[in-house]
């Protein structure tokens, strides 16, 4: 029995680890504007269509022009800005029990990550030349340059490390700054808005640019506000009549006590005026 | 015959409240059996859009189901997905605004919302959404952040002393203070709310909070009933579960209290409290203790006050949910045990309030009106018969309370409030039941 379960092993061992080199299909690419080139492992680089399939150890480039989504079996999302350079070193995932675990470098550019199952495990981890990001939740948008490591948390627990130290991000909104793989991160702080909107629009299409799909001119789905859909977010309602009803207690309890209480007496009456009056 | 009255009272209540109960069940059942419904068929959807993204129909699909499923993130992965598609339609920039906000990420939320508001294609409608929601974000990302309302008016009231009516007999056989007799009176009355919150702006969440409650109302008639107070809460949050939006929060404070009554001091208290902050599912809970040490001052109108004062413990839990748009639901259950120098002035009471604020469009552009249906019960049970009032009968006291309140929106933050309420309390001790229709109106300000 433990013979034939140490052959079954082995077995699956060697088809294992011959099947990742059958370009095992990892995700999708939702989105493409050109110029985006992906090049599979052992294979050439080609352009990237909309529908291609992504596959374990991809490599993405794309040019001043070119940015692309890929979209993960776990659910997960990468929003890959121009100019950037990223290979999905592992992706590894069991939709039966959701496990796994996801390693990308990114060597060059920025991207954005909404996580998904994987990141949920806290099974993901981006790595640039100056630091390893590890991200449980989470959603994120990782910049990297000749400058250093720029990493903006938007959800979730990013844990950064580097041969300087570790530091931990739990606040969405908050950016951290990495130098070089040397020096500790920097702290964690706020965020601007005008970075927020620049990233917002480097990591998706240009105006005049499609994604390589066409014909989207509206969206009649509405995520809230309508009488079919949830509310918009909207602070609660507060109401204003709490003093009025604690002072309305206070009376009820004041008249209660005193009813039985007779009231004051009138002052005595003194003497008749005199001269003095 | 009175008996019959209040019984017929009572069902009318009940009759009102109703429709208000069925209309929060029924969209409550509706929303979860939607979600389950979206859950069940997301698979699918994902498959298609895994291998068919530029399907549109499903992708859309998807991005909505997932969305009413919870999976916020795959939400907005595909809305990303859509906006590299058209990056020009401000409703896919919105919507990942609203999608980024209920993560708990408000700076990507104001920054979608900001470019929404840059596209050729924003209605005015969708404007004003994105405008609310814009101010709502950046208050939220202040470090020091300020909500509140400041209101003023005129109060009518049937029943200004909140007593029972002149016929009523004392059981003492003592003589019944005549300027306790139920008389109505109108008043003029200012209040005011205030929530201050502080962010230290650490990766664990530490916030201090400080709210101010301030009310006095002049009575035109029967100033023995001039009424003002002040609470003031403060203290420190805490997250227990750093970097969890929805995590669980809780908040130690201390709490002082001080009141006027006939424009005299009339009571004071100092304590403290423990509240959490949490979710189940889109319910947002509040639940607290609290302990207030009170000390009552007598005076000429109310020369046996100070029987009053003791030790206030009370246990509560508010709630909130908001239901769809426009309509939510607040809620609050409370138990409170005072334990007072004499036990026939010691109580426990339970308390149960419901609010329901539904805002009312009147079509065009405007701001919608919000109309606001409320009830609530309490019920006092005392400690030993007041020999003063009925020297064999332990006070047992419900309060039936309803209102319906309409916010109109004037100018920007202005409104004005109204509220009409009306409350019955009906005891076995006659000289603690009472009536009291009152109307309330007045400009407010809330910000």
């Amino acid at each position: 029995m433990t013979t034939r379960k140490a052959i079954v092993t082995v077995f699956a061992g060697v088809v294992l680890a011959a099947v990742p080199a059958v370009a095992q299909q990892v995700g999708t690419a939702t989105a493409v504007n050109p110029t985006s080139e992906s090049t599979p492992p052992g294979g050439s680089t080609v352009a990237l269509t909309v529908g291609a399939k992504v596959v374990h150890k991809e490599r993405i480039h794309t040019t001043p022009s070119g940015s692309v989504q890929l979209l993960f079996l776990d659910k997960s999302t990468l929003s890959i800005a121009p100019n950037t350079n990223l290979l999905i070193d592992e992706f590894i995932y069991d939709p039966n029990s959701d496990s796994g675990h996801m390693l990308a470098n990114l060597t060059q550019g920025a991207m954005r990550y909404v996580g998904g199952k994987l990141s949920h495990q806290g099974e993901v981890t981006f790595s640039t030349a100056d630091a390893n990001i590890g991200i449980r939740g989470g959603t994120v948008t990782i910049i990297h340059g000749p400058n250093g490591t720029e990493v903006i948390n938007h959800f979730g627990t990013i844990t950064i490390s580097n041969g300087g130290g570790t530091i931990v991000v739990t606040r969405p909104g908050f950016v951290v700054t990495i130098t070089n793989w040397n020096t500790p991160p920097g702290q964690p702080v706020r965020v601007t808005a005008a970075e927020i909107e620049h990233y917002i629009k480097y990591l998706s299409s240009k105006f005049g640019q499609n994604g390589g799909i066409a014909g989207l001119n509206n969206i009649q789905l509405a995520e809230c506000g309508t009488p079919t859909t949830k509310a918009c977010p909207e602070p609660p309602w507060l109401p204003t009549d709490t003093g009025e009803n604690d002072a309305f207690q206070v009376i009820i309890q004041s008249t209660q006590h005193a009813t039985g209480t007779s009231p004051p007496p009138p002052p005595p009456s003194g003497p008749p005026c005199g001269h003095d009056c | 015959m009175q008996v019959k009255n209040r019984r017929a009272i009572r069902s009318r209540l009940a009759g009102a409240l109703a429709p208000i109960a069925l209309l929060a069940f029924s969209e409550i059942s509706a929303s979860a059996q939607t979600a389950s419904d979206y859950a069940q068929n997301l698979n699918p959807l994902f498959q298609g859009v895994l291998t068919r993204p530029g399907n549109l129909s499903n992708t859309l699909q998807y991005a909505v189901g997932a969305s009413q499923a919870g999976d916020i993130e795959s939400a907005i992965s595909t809305y990303e997905q859509l906006l590299f598609y058209n990056p020009k339609l401000s409703r896919t920039r919105f919507d990942l605004g609203v999608l980024y906000y209920e993560l708990g990420s408000y700076d990507m939320a104001r920054g979608y919302l900001q470019t929404a508001l840059e596209m050729h294609d924003v209605t005015p409608e969708l404007e004003q959404k994105t405008n609310d929601l814009l101010a709502l974000i950046d208050k939220k990302l202040q470090p020091d952040q300020f909500t509140g309302f400041v209101q003023t008016g005129v109060r009518y009231q049937s029943n200004a002393s909140l007593g029972p009516g002149s016929q009523t007999a004392l059981a003492s056989g003592q003589n019944f203070n005549s300027a306790f007799f139920a008389r109505p009176d109108w008043n003029w009355f200012g209040t005011f709310g205030l929530n201050y919150v502080h962010d230290f702006e650490t990766q664990t969440g530490e916030t201090f909070e400080a709210s101010f409650l301030g009310y006095d109302a002049q009575q035109f008639t029967l100033h023995q009933f001039d009424a003002g107070l002040m609470e003031v809460r403060a203290g420190p949050r805490f997250a227990l579960s750093p970097g969890d939006v929805n995590g669980v929060t809780i908040k130690p404070y201390v709490v002082a209290t001080g009141g006027l009554l006939a424009d005299a001091p009339y009571y004071d208290g100092i304590g403290g409290g423990l509240t959490l902050h949490g979710h189940a599912g889109d319910i947002s809970l509040d639940p607290y203790a609290e302990i207030v040490q009170q000390s009552f001052r007598n005076s000429t109108l109310y020369p046996l006050a100070s029987g009053l004062s003791g030790t206030l413990s009370t246990l509560g839990l508010q709630a909130f949910e908001p239901l769809r748009s426009g309509l939510s639901w607040q809620g609050r259950v409370v138990y409170a045990h005072a334990n007072d120098q004499f036990a026939f002035d010691s109580y426990d009471s339970y308390a149960a309030d419901i609010w329901l604020p539904w805002n009312v469009s009147l079509g065009g552009t405007g701001r919608p009106w919000t109309i606001i249906p409320t009830a609530g019960v309490t019920r006092w049970i005392y400690g030993a018969p007041d020999p003063g009032i009925d020297p064999v009968t332990t006070a047992r006291t419900t309060e039936w309370r309803v209102g319906l309140g309409l916010e109109i929106p004037i100018w920007e933050k202005f409104i004005l409030a109204t509220l009409v309420q009306y409350r019955d309390d009906a005891s076995n001790v006659a000289a603690f039941s009472m009536r009291d229709l009152s109307v309330t109106a007045g400009p407010t300000f809330r910000f």
